[in-house]
């Protein structure tokens, strides 16, 4: 009878994911998704509440007729489940409702308030996970029967970092040139050896050091997760530095923006400078875009420079494992640094971005599962309708303003139905994809001077025009799956690290890791923008 | 009175059923580490999430790229 008791939350949550399932699947909750803008992911709230909640009444069920023992199903599976459950069901809260809850609360604050405050804050479902969790634990306390769940959180959160290897591939680094690739590199290393230096000298506790080094230098969540155990991190250490990183992001923000239109920067050069000198992947682009909202150059520059960064996390780790043997009195040798303390998810990281690389997951080219394809497709091709358009407007000369080179591209858009190479160069891949890009990259050039007003071309041949470009711009499905898994690792994960974070931890913090954060963020935010306006000139990517 | 008798009390968090208390000869660090893990060791804890994520990335696979 007490069984059946203990095993009450999970039923209880089992049977309400299935009838959320089974209510989801009915399609009555379409209008609420369609509102809260979260329509296209109905399928999956079907399949993961169906699948959750059946494994939960499972689990309870089997738990409710076996004595409880020390037998692996019972460590891993059994008596965490309760609890893995319970954070699950708080990430299906915080992915479904909570996140774009606060976006919509904040469109619509928008006018009072001048800015987004979700952008500002950042209040995305890392953010919100952990504060749900730190919220969770030190009001009511985490349940009793989710202790056991709340274990598996730095698991869960190494496996995110695992899959983070899918989503990049080495193309991303070629894009950049070795001399940039040597500035991130420089600026990274830099910052790390920074940090450590500082924490020295305000005598912070080494694990708090190491992993406020890691995410300062490399990039905010995944690097403070990559870190954390090389250096013994506790939970409270790893959320003060995502929460350091984040913070220094938001007045970065507004900051990076201003000073960059005062120092009269390049969209290339800012690109560059808020991509070395701003973590979080999110407010790089926000910095981005407040910077350059039109001109596309600006964020892409600053993407490719705050992913390469995310490419050094390997060398990090060895590095920060060398400084905390040394630092803890240990006797390193080579090998015990590169083989015994180097983590063996980060292996795994590596081993999925070599995989995306080779181009297992997706073309070797893509970016963040994104590839343009300009071999010949029947689903390339543009529709009768459009092509009708386009032979009209060649007729009646609608294109006499184009440069040569935009005129050859669309005559031979209009000759091969699609955005190609030559037909003759079909058999040598490399001069036929060179080609058909250059191609998509001029149709792109008629669109931006369409939309610019420097060109007058009528909506049906814009409209030809712009679904000829979306057709040679392909997504990997596979990869969008694996960077949705890696998405729901981090979600859960997060949400059980909050839950580690109690009020005692964080006083026994202090604030010293905010100032170390700042000082070392300014100062690399003020050397790289020197560097930047000194060494970067237009042409960064090859 | 001999080390393994003296005990003392480590903060675990809730997660970790709030204290626990420990001989004072124990390597601290480490048992407060694995309080906060249901694995042994940390090893242990990649080498599972490594397997894990590349039957994943398997399934993936399988069911986005090579059964369409």
């Amino acid at each position: 009878m007490s069984q059946i008791k203990d095993q009450m939350p999970a039923l209880i949550m089992g049977g309400s994911l299935l009838i959320y399932g089974l209510i989801a699947k009915t399609g009555a909750m379409l209008p609420m998704a369609k509102y809260l803008g979260t329509h296209k992911t109905m399928d999956l709230q079907v399949t993961l509440t169906l699948i959750v909640g059946c494994i939960a009444l499972v689990g309870a069920i089997v738990s409710t007729t076996r004595k409880s023992g020390t037998s692996n199903i019972d460590i891993f599976v059994l008596r965490p489940l309760a609890g893995i459950v319970f954070i699950l069901v708080l990430a299906m809260v915080i992915r479904w409702y909570a996140e774009p809850l606060m976006k919509i609360t904040s469109v619509a604050l928008q006018p009072l308030l001048g800015f987004k405050i979700y952008k500002v804050l950042n209040l995305n479902y890392v953010v919100l996970g952990i504060l749900v969790g730190v919220v969770l634990t030190n009001t009511w306390g985490i349940p009793k029967f989710a202790a056991e769940g709340v274990k598996c959180a730095r698991f869960v959160l190494k496996m995110g970092v695992i899959m983070l290897g899918a989503k990049y591939s080495l193309a991303e680094l070629a894009k950049l040139g070795a001399y940039s690739v040597l500035l991130v590199g420089f600026f990274v290393l830099g910052t790390v050896f920074l940090v450590l230096w500082l924490g020295n000298l305000f005598k912070q506790p080494k694990s708090m050091t190491g992993v406020l080094a890691a995410g300062m230098g490399v990039c905010g969540v995944s690097a403070t997760v990559a870190v954390a155990p090389v250096v013994k991190a506790k939970a409270a250490e790893m959320a003060y530095t995502i929460g350091t990183i984040l913070s220094f992001g938001i007045i970065c923000m507004f900051v990076f923006p201003t000073i960059g239109h005062l120092a009269n920067m390049t969209p290339v050069q800012f690109g560059a400078w808020a991509g070395t000198g701003i973590l979080n992947s999110a407010q790089v682009a926000a910095a981005a875009l407040a910077f350059n909202s039109v001109d596309i150059e600006t964020l892409k520059v600053a993407e490719i420079f705050n992913i390469t960064r995310v490419l050094f996390l390997p060398i990090i780790v060895l590095v920060l494992a060398t400084w905390f043997g040394k630092e803890t009195g240990q006797k390193l040798t080579f090998k015990s640094v590169v083989i015994d303390k180097f983590p063996v998810f980060i292996i795994g990281f590596l081993l999925l971005f070599f995989l995306s690389s080779m181009g297992v997951f997706s073309p070797a080219s893509h970016y963040k599962g994104k590839y343009i394809d300009v071999s010949y497709s029947e689903r390339t091709q543009v529709t009768p309708e459009g092509l009708e358009s386009l032979n009209s407007a060649m007729a009646a000369n609608e294109f006499s303003g184009l440069t040569p080179k935009q005129l050859e591209a669309v005559t031979d858009l209009v000759k091969q139905y699609q955005i190609a190479g030559n037909f003759a160069d079909r058999n040598d891949k490399k001069v036929f994809e060179q080609v058909g890009r250059a191609r998509m990259a001029e149709l792109e050039g008629v669109l931006a001077a369409a939309k610019g007003k420097q060109l007058t071309l009528s909506a049906d041949v814009k409209e030809a025009l712009k679904h000829a470009v979306k057709q040679v711009h392909k997504e990997s499905r596979t990869v969008v799956a694996l960077t949705d898994f890696m998405i729901w690792f981090f979600a859960f994960g997060l949400i059980g690290l909050g839950m580690q974070i109690t009020k005692k931890s964080i006083t026994q913090a202090g604030g010293w890791p905010i100032v170390i954060g700042i000082i070392a963020g300014v100062t690399k935010a003020t050397l790289s923008f020197f560097v930047v306006l000194w060494l970067i000139k237009d042409v960064v990517l090859n | 009175m001999s080390d393994k008798e003296k005990k003392i009390t480590i903060e675990t968090g809730d997660s970790g059923k709030g204290t626990t208390e420990l001989p004072a000869s124990a390597n601290t660090e480490e048992l407060e580490e694995r309080a906060l893990s249901v694995f042994s060791s940390d090893r242990n804890e990649d080498i599972t999430a490594l397997v894990l994520c590349l039957l994943t990335a398997f399934l993936v696979l399988l069911f986005t790229k090579w059964l369409v």
